[in-house]
């Protein structure tokens, strides 16, 4: 299968997990966000509440990293600034999460 | 050879249609959301210092600029949702046809809005 083929298959598997995640997490943000910061720990604290924000997290950023360096492709000419943006963004797609999911995971 | 590739005439020589506007707004949205997420993950991660650190971000999400953060991304998430959805369905073969594609891409607009005040009313538990 050609390099394109697969990234683009990925792109879109990522985003038909991303759609109903996605729709979860903003529906229990707009529930959450202005409340005290007890009741978000206890949100964030439920196993539920970290299996689907993990997976949101891991969806949103390998679908937007592979988008964005779509974005990259069409309006980045020169090869070698190409190459070291892509490169620092999947390795800020990889990093980002990680932090985000072990913290939330270390909440009780 | 690649530098002597033509270039595609610039968005000003087009005439505007809502198709080309759904299809800039779609990719300026994807970048804003991906900004918003590295928020959201800064936002959890904040949770790690305690309720009293905690007490000037919840200051921040109880005022008018706050709420109104959060309407927004609710928008943005809505309309990205959709637009996706739109996409998919291209993906599929389907919705090609002009009129179709005008069709789905009033409805991209106007549910997207309407998925905002229903994520609104649903986080309140108005609904």
């Amino acid at each position: 299968m050609h390099q394109s083929t697969k990234k683009w298959l990925v792109i879109k598997f990522s985003s038909i997990i991303l759609i109903p995640l996605m729709f979860w997490f903003i529906v229990n943000l707009a529930s959450i966000y202005d409340e005290s910061y007890i009741e978000i720990v206890n949100f964030f604290s439920k196993t539920s509440s970290k299996a689907l924000y993990s997976l949101f997290l891991i969806a949103a950023f390998s679908f937007f990293s592979l988008t964005i360096s779509e974005v990259f492709e069409d309006y980045i000419k020169d090869k070698k600034i190409k190459n070291v943006a892509t490169k620092i963004l999947y390795v800020f797609a990889i990093i980002i999460p990680l932090i985000t999911i072990s913290s939330i995971l270390s909440l009780n | 050879m690649y530098e002597k590739n033509p270039l595609s005439p610039h968005l000003q020589i087009y005439r505007w249609h809502l198709s080309m506007i759904l299809s800039i707004a779609h990719r300026i949205i994807g970048v804003v959301n991906s900004i918003a997420i590295i928020l959201i993950c800064l936002w959890s991660i904040s949770l790690l210092f305690g309720e009293e650190n905690y007490e000037i971000i919840k200051f921040f999400f109880q005022s008018l600029i706050g709420k109104l953060l959060i309407t927004s991304l609710s928008w943005s998430f809505s309309f990205h949702i959709l637009s996706e959805i739109r996409h998919l369905i291209w993906d599929l073969g389907y919705g090609f046809d002009l009129k179709i594609s005008k069709i789905t891409g009033i409805i991209t607009i106007i549910g997207s809005l309407v998925l905002t005040v229903l994520i609104s009313l649903l986080g309140k538990n108005l609904i």
